[in-house]
């Protein structure tokens, strides 16, 4: 199989099945109760904690664990509730559609932009947006999910008031996500209930995953992904972009593959007169693992809202796929992917009911 | 959706995406037809034509051209295989619901939008009945 897939979610890290396997087993015991496991279960999860806060230049105390970036994403927007919430057009829909029934009128303002889109790649511009929410009194959120690993982050320099982290996307457990409050920030708890977290969000501790992504940031951080990604990802993406616009017919990039422009992971193209769904399945019978923006997929009757809004053309959304790679992959792997790939394109188009131009 | 089973359509639905019949592969002048009808709207997602030859008041043979997903496709070759060799009465009396029947059913949000193909033939027999 070759997984091009990873935005999605990727595998867990050997490490991360390790430490999670050792947590089971010997951190098994409540975290907030004061006996000696659970006080032991509780100083790996403050483990964790430190090396977030570490690789994103934060205070631990700044940061709380939660299930997941639609969980931190959606705390911070209900934290706004009743106020006004500005967001760019390409947020994932924890941000948009939490802001479209939660938003209001009241000042403060909150500007949820994200660093880095998850489908396209694109690296938005966001520090004449933190500078003017800050001018204003105004304050800013952003959605560091798919940056995590893959970037250097600096929450200081970028000077943000809330930050949006998941373990899944960086080889570590579906479950475990982080927010990043910087202190004085307003907030309000999603999980009423319960000491943990600073009182910040009730439940449970999730002992074993919060160990799990402690085991991910130790291998970011040990390995500096951000370096490999730049380089040898980045060589990886570039060269399927290239491949594909070279030796395909109808094809073009949804993604701006200039350095500095996109994740060096994400690679988002259409084909013309083919459609995503029915590419993505091909590929899937092929062993190759992609993901589409076109409607079919995702259960839904409009294609992804972040392509329309970069595009506006819906054919263009329909007939996108998204390549997303992951520090396993190899040059073998896009080879693979371009002895099928142009065969499964071509007989779409003489298929389909669209003329191809050109 | 196709629980238990290892692909999310059912073995049927994969086979007809995977080796769909009577497709018009490029150019449609390739196919010597009577009449062709349309339905759907690349904007949709979905878009199929259906091309007719008839000879006694039967479909003597049937082309397909899709632009759509799995489901649109497989259903455009399940219908092309229902249809060839029916009368026109026949073929125009061709529902979803008996093209979901012969796949073995879809999945339900599939159905409403990508099962369209015997509108097409629909349309295309009223172009021929009109000519």
């Amino acid at each position: 199989m070759v997984y091009l897939d990873y935005a999605a979610t990727s595998p867990l890290l050997p490490e991360v099945i390790t430490a999670m396997h050792e947590a089971e087993q010997k951190f098994f015991a409540n975290a907030s109760a004061l006996h000696t496991p659970g006080h032991l279960a509780m100083n790996k999860i403050e483990e964790t904690r430190k090396l977030l806060a570490q690789l994103i230049n934060a205070n631990p105390d700044e940061i709380i664990f939660t299930s997941g970036a639609s969980e931190a994403n959606n705390t911070v927007i209900r934290t706004f509730a009743g106020h006004k919430i500005y967001t760019s057009p390409l947020e994932h829909h924890s941000i948009d559609e939490a802001a479209r029934v939660l938003g209001g009128n009241k000042k403060p303002a909150l500007y949820s932009y994200m660093f880095a889109n998850n489908e396209i790649g694109e690296i938005l511009s966001i520090e004449n947006i933190i500078k003017k929410a800050h001018k204003n009194g105004d304050y800013i959120h952003s959605d560091l999910t798919q940056v995590l690993g893959k970037l250097p982050i600096n929450i200081k320099a970028l000077d943000l008031d809330y930050a949006t982290f998941s373990a899944h996307k960086i080889g570590g457990p579906v479950g475990v996500g982080a927010l990043f409050i910087k202190d004085g920030a307003p907030f309000k708890s999603l999980i009423i209930g319960g000491n943990q977290e600073g009182k910040r969000r009730g439940t449970t501790y999730n002992t074993a995953g919060i160990i799990g992504f402690g085991a991910a940031l130790k291998y970011a951080i040990k390995h500096k992904t951000w370096d490999i990604y730049d380089a040898k990802i980045r060589a990886l993406r570039d060269g399927l972009a290239k491949r594909i616009l070279e030796e395909i017919p109808g094809s073009s990039l949804n993604t701006d593959i200039t350095p500095g422009k996109s994740l060096p992971n994400i690679l988002n193209a259409s084909f013309q007169a083919a459609e995503g769904e029915s590419i993505q399945l091909y590929l899937d019978a092929e062993g190759i693992i992609v993901s589409t923006g076109s409607a079919c997929a995702s259960g839904d009757i409009k294609p992804s809202h972040v392509l329309m809004a970069k595009t506006g053309d819906a054919e263009v959304a329909h007939s996108s796929i998204r390549f997303s790679f992951g520090l396993d992959n190899t040059e073998e792997d896009v080879k693979k992917v371009m002895q099928v790939l142009p065969g499964i394109i071509n007989r779409l188009q003489k298929i389909s009911t669209i003329e191809r131009e050109s | 959706m196709n629980e238990g089973q290892d692909w999310i359509y059912s073995d049927i639905v994969k086979d007809h995406f995977l080796n769909p019949r009577n497709f018009l592969f490029g150019d449609e002048s390739k196919f010597d037809f009577d009449a062709v009808g349309v339905v759907g709207n690349p904007i949709c997602g979905d878009q199929m034509k259906m091309y007719i030859k008839v000879k006694n008041g039967k479909i003597e043979d049937i082309r397909w051209k899709t632009y759509g997903c799995a489901s649109a496709i497989a259903s455009t070759s399940a219908l092309s295989e229902l249809a060839k060799g029916k009368t026109l009465d026949e073929v125009v009396n061709i529902s979803a619901k008996d093209i979901d029947d012969y796949l073995g059913n879809l999945p339900k949000h599939k159905f409403h939008c990508s099962v369209l193909g015997h509108q097409a033939l629909a349309d295309a027999v009223k172009k021929y009945r009109a000519e």
